[in-house]
């Protein structure tokens, strides 16, 4: 190739390669995460946790994943209180590994409620880490944290109150 | 009544002639003596009381305190395992406890079999036990199957010099109706601990009235023991550690020089005290709750660090035992000994 096709060529190349970058950089931008819809799909998550951790049911159902004696996440953490979402990973006893808050809620499921478990991307298993970790919001980043905490305090008689029954 | 457990009374309480008086001259307040008590066991220790607490004359006694089983409806759950351990343990208790008192929720969804399959554990006690209600007993039929096993849910009775007070602290406004729950919704929504829509309970007016009238009549000098399934103060309200009323339950009490509150529902070891009455949490015999988000009152009153792993730790059963003074010590008595700090097995005084 002679040197003045060579340079027409680089040139027409970084002039598609530029107009590609632009374009694609339009596309693929992300929406801001405090998007409203992204916040929606997040507190959609929340709440399919919030089911499966209160109730024992998903989709479809009772969960026999879930429980097979009745009980449920919330029986020891209600609000999600001391399953501490901002100390994970961690070196856990009862996993006898540094293991991941997913890892720890099938144990939970497997050995106190006798259930199945689910997969580890699952669904289910990523709402419930949602709804944890969503009730444990604004906690430090804090690995390896063995106390026992519970999330921020609300005061008052009970909930705001509405005829769902949603929190 | 069954027989072993009148002559276990025969032999404790000697009725004295101006006991006998007082119990004629009040024969209506056996009414107030139900639940397992027969009327006529239950006006000996109860009325028999009046008149000795009169004499402020304080025999030590100790009672043995269970609560928060939870028991499903599923055969040979570990739950029920846990239960009977309490039971046992309660039984092997040395001295052995004058009465035994649960502290409420039996069941976990308010089915009666749950609350049968309790009851005949509390049947195999080796001495007299009475029972107040949980919120698990209580709303799937408000109340209908524990009454039936159980009777009042407002009771008293008067031990060596001590009145002894149990009360439903449970009761809630009409959160169901309106929305046309079905019982089961609205057990649903109560057996949530952070339930949003049930609202803070309470022993609410008539309740009240009854503890007003209830001791009306009993000396200042006279140490009182009151079970509820609530603590008797705000401790964490939004997962109803706490009792609506308390602060007009706190006045009425406020006339005696002691008053010792123990309380369900919390499934850990806590403290408060309050002018005149000391208040202490128990343990379940199911699971233990987290220590909400507040500042504990004192600090140096609470359980170990616990392990999921291990089904028992953090459970057990009590013993409270009341001196000549009237003072009295909240004992723990966990299945697993590691759960308590040594400090407060020593005792939690009242």
């Amino acid at each position: 190739m002679r040197k003045k096709q060579f340079v027409k060529v680089s040139s027409a190349a970084i002039l598609l390669g530029s107009v590609v970058f632009l374009v694609s950089g339009t596309v693929q931008s992300k929406e801001p995460l405090d998007d409203a819809a992204d916040f929606d799909r997040l507190m959609d998550a929340v709440a399919y946790g919030d089911m499966l951790w209160h109730t024992g049911e998903g989709e479809g159902g009772k969960h026999k994943e879930l429980s097979t004696n009745g009980l449920g996440c919330a029986n020891c953490h209600p609000d999600g209180s001391a399953t501490q979402p901002q100390s994970w990973p961690k070196y856990q006893t009862n996993l006898g590994k540094v293991g991941t808050l997913r890892e720890m809620i099938n144990w939970c499921i497997q050995v106190v409620q006798n259930g199945k478990g689910y997969a580890l991307d699952s669904k289910e298993m990523i709402a419930m880490e949602a709804y944890a970790t969503y009730m444990n919001r604004g906690a430090k980043l804090d690995p390896g944290l063995n106390a026992q905490t519970a999330p921020f305090v609300i005061s008052g008689p009970g909930y705001p109150t509405n005829d769902e029954g949603n929190r | 009544m069954r027989e072993k457990d009148k002559k276990i009374f025969s032999e404790k309480e000697k009725i004295t002639r101006r006991d006998f008086l007082g119990l004629s001259a009040k024969g209506a307040a056996a009414t107030m003596i139900a639940g397992v008590f027969s009327p006529s066991v239950g006006s000996m220790i109860g009325l028999g009381g009046v008149a000795e607490a009169a004499t402020k004359k304080i025999k030590p006694f100790t009672f043995a305190v269970m609560t928060d089983g939870h028991l499903y409806n599923i055969k040979d759950h570990r739950f029920d395992a846990m239960f009977m351990k309490a039971v046992d343990m309660i039984n092997n208790m040395k001295p052995r406890p004058d009465m035994v008192i649960y502290g409420g929720d039996i069941g976990q969804t308010g089915l009666e079999a749950e609350i049968k399959k309790g009851k005949n554990m509390l049947d195999k006690l080796k001495m007299p036990y009475k029972v107040i209600p949980g919120e698990h007993d209580w709303y799937l039929d408000m109340g209908k199957a524990w009454r039936g096993f159980f009777g009042e849910e407002n009771w008293s009775i008067n031990h060596n010099g001590a009145h002894v007070i149990g009360m439903n602290s449970i009761k809630i406004d009409d959160f169901w109706t309106g929305p046309g729950l079905t019982p089961e919704e609205r057990m649903g929504r109560v057996l949530e601990l952070e339930c949003n829509s049930c609202g803070p309970w309470g022993v609410e007016e008539d309740g009240l009235e009854w503890l007003k009238k209830d001791v009306k009549k009993v000396s200042p000098d006279t140490p009182v023991v009151i079970f509820t399934h609530s603590p008797l103060w705000d401790y964490y309200p939004r997962w109803n550690f706490a009792t609506k009323d308390a602060p007009e339950i706190r006045n009425i009490l406020r006339k005696f020089d002691n008053v010792m509150s123990v309380h369900g529902h919390v499934h850990q070891v806590v403290f408060n005290k309050i002018g005149n009455i000391s208040s202490v949490g128990t343990s379940s015999t199911s699971w233990p709750w987290p220590y909400p988000p507040v500042e504990l009152p004192y600090p140096h009153i609470r359980h170990n660090r616990l392990d999921p792993g291990n089904f028992e730790d953090g459970m057990g059963a009590h013993h409270l035992s009341v001196a000549d003074n009237g003072v009295g010590t909240m004992f723990y008595d966990p299945f697993e000994p590691s759960s308590i700090p040594d400090a407060v097995k020593r005792g939690v005084k009242l």
